[in-house]
């Protein structure tokens, strides 16, 4: 039993789904679901079909190069059923996608940190060109306006005195 | 990279019925089977083919990048300045989508992005009668 990934969205397709078309020059595709099919029979391009996985590998959505990702591998070689590898093998899977997982997600983390900082800076800029809607620009001035206008008052009434 | 801004094909007088191209029974050539058509020994063998009476212009003047037959060397000619065509050369560009690049997106040892690919229109004889 081996299962195969679908040609269009490479998710997987278990045996007995899905669906598979034979070109007229014999090549094989594989997909997971009539949405594949149908978006296939249509021509679209998987790299710029934006819910494919091509087009989140390609695209640079997703953590391309690891070597965490080597291990899946299609081996056209058949092994001899032997129980302490199948033991062996088994747990490693369980390792393996244990620290994929914790890699991708790392992944997707730090690209989204650049556009946090951007919106950061962003508000910031935005905040200094528009300061005048929080405080209106002469704020400060009357105040000073204020004082001296005493000043001024005081000196005309002590003028007035003599 | 957005999405397609090409609107209102159901309505398009050109294409009556779109549903039917998308058929597999009138499946026209992918574009992994156009680049390798573009091998020089196949491309040779596309662009001078016997006279073929049931194939539009006699099977003599083929579009290799659209693998369209033409009437005659004006109508090609032509075709050749249309945004169809421009847009398949530019299409071909890239190197063909493959199972093996799905199951690499798919996890099976590391992506590697498509490289790109040098196409031109093919060169036409000028013959002088």
């Amino acid at each position: 039993m081996r299962i195969e990934k679908c040609y269009f969205c490479s998710g997987p397709v278990y045996p007995g789904h899905g669906m598979m078309f034979v070109r007229n020059d014999c090549k094989v595709f594989r997909f997971c679901k009539s949405k594949c099919h149908k978006n296939f029979k249509k021509k679209r391009n998987p790299r710029k079909t934006r819910w494919t996985k091509a087009f989140r590998k390609s695209a640079g959505k997703e953590l391309t190069v690891d070597n965490s990702l080597e291990f899946e591998k299609r081996r056209s070689i058949p092994v001899k059923y032997q129980r302490e590898l199948w033991n062996k093998t088994v747990e490693a899977m369980k390792r393996v996608e244990e620290i994929k997982q914790k890699r991708q997600a790392q992944f997707i983390v730090n690209r989204l940190k650049k556009g946090r900082e951007l919106e950061k800076s962003e508000a910031i800029s935005e905040v200094k060109k528009n300061i005048h809607l929080i405080r209106a620009p002469h704020a400060a001035k009357a105040k000073k306006m204020e004082e001296k206008m005493v000043q001024k008052l005081q000196e005309d009434v002590e003028m007035g005195e003599d | 990279m957005g999405k397609s801004k090409q609107t209102g094909n159901h309505k398009s007088d050109k294409k009556k019925n779109i549903a039917k191209t998308w058929k597999t029974k009138r499946r026209t050539k992918d574009l992994d089977q156009i680049h390798d058509d573009m091998k020089p020994d196949n491309a040779a063998r596309l662009l001078k083919q016997e006279p073929d009476y049931d194939v539009t212009g006699c099977a003599q003047f083929y579009c290799l990048h659209c693998a369209r037959y033409f009437v005659d060397l004006k109508t090609m000619k032509e075709h050749f300045k249309t945004k169809v065509h421009k847009k398949r050369l530019k299409e071909l560009r890239v190197e063909p989508y493959t199972q093996a690049e799905a199951e690499r997106a798919a996890g099976m040892g590391s992506y590697v992005p498509p490289q790109s690919v040098h196409v031109q229109t093919q060169p036409v004889e000028e013959e002088m009668s």
